[in-house]
């Protein structure tokens, strides 16, 4: 499961009906997600690329740490 | 099956069997913290959930070493297949079997988290039940079979093991959250301060830099 160099752009996605607020994503990547007051996640909605390896890892981190399996990293087509 | 003369391998099954169950006692209190969303302001949640997951795999290794122990060591007759089917070990037949349920349960929940990114989460949920059973199938396994469980320390040490995740389980379902519990500490509720008629803000992005997809993709 290495970090492969992907060109193109991703954004973290969040299933809104497994969620349950458990707030790992937020503490697991917090450049892409806020918590809202309930702590619910606000994911950021604007693409990543993938180059930001930082932003990447954490939203693989947050992916795998979410105890509701409520998060996945789409891959934007970018134009 | 192999013909060892000295007790050791014997002595080591004594001593991982007392581990894992040790071991086994923090994941199952570890996993209950997850559940009822303890941690996020000192300690973070996501922190806990590491824990639990990694202190399960050391678990595993040590349960894995029992068993591997038991079944090479030839002072009892108990074969590999007793550690899977219930009622095939000459050995302590009863107590052997509690051994081979819990672990049989113990593996379908390891493995079920080992594809936790590829089931359903209500799968796995339900299958993350069974190591409630599990622990307590294992639990009475150590009190039955365990050379030194039913006196001194060794009793002790189940009842220990025992009371802990008693009161885990309490815990459990009486602490357990009826909604989403934030405040973790980045949510903004996590130090309360002086209620402020601030309205929230909408955007929380709308501030953050964009990445440069505008220019140079």
């Amino acid at each position: 499961m290495g970090v492969r160099r992907r060109a193109g752009l991703f954004i973290l996605q969040v299933n809104p009906i497994l969620c349950d607020g458990f707030g790992h994503c937020g503490e697991l990547a917090p450049e892409l997600v806020k918590m809202d007051e309930w702590g619910y996640p606000i994911i950021n909605p604007e693409p990543v690329p993938f180059t930001n390896t930082g932003a990447h890892e954490s939203a693989r981190y947050a992916e795998r740490g979410c105890p509701r399996q409520a998060l996945r990293i789409r891959k934007i087509s970018d134009k | 099956m192999i013909a060892l003369a000295t007790p050791y391998l014997w002595y080591t099954t004594r001593a991982t069997g007392i581990v894992a169950l040790i071991l086994f006692t923090l994941v199952v209190s570890l996993g209950t913290l997850v559940a009822n969303r303890i941690g996020g302001t000192i300690v973070g949640r996501f922190e806990i959930n590491e824990l639990h997951r990694s202190l399960s795999i050391v678990a595993m290794i040590f349960l894995v070493l029992h068993i591997l122990t038991t079944v090479l060591d030839n002072y009892v007759s108990t074969g590999l297949i007793s550690a899977f089917i219930p009622m095939t070990s000459a050995y302590k037949r009863v107590a052997i079997t509690f051994g081979a349920v819990a672990f049989d349960l113990i593996v379908a929940v390891w493995i079920s988290s080992l594809l936790k990114l590829r089931v359903a989460n209500s799968t796995w949920r339900f299958i993350h039940w069974f190591s409630w059973i599990g622990f307590a199938t294992a639990l009475v396994h150590a009190y039955m079979s365990g050379t030194d469980a039913r006196s001194g320390v060794g009793l002790l040490l189940v009842g220990a093991c025992g009371g802990v995740v008693v009161l885990a389980a309490l815990w459990r379902f009486i602490g357990r959250p009826t909604r989403a519990a934030g405040r973790t500490a980045l949510s903004p509720l996590a130090r309360v301060k002086a209620p402020t008629n601030k309205r929230p803000v909408s955007r929380p992005f709308a501030s953050s830099a964009r990445p440069t997809n505008k220019r140079g993709r």
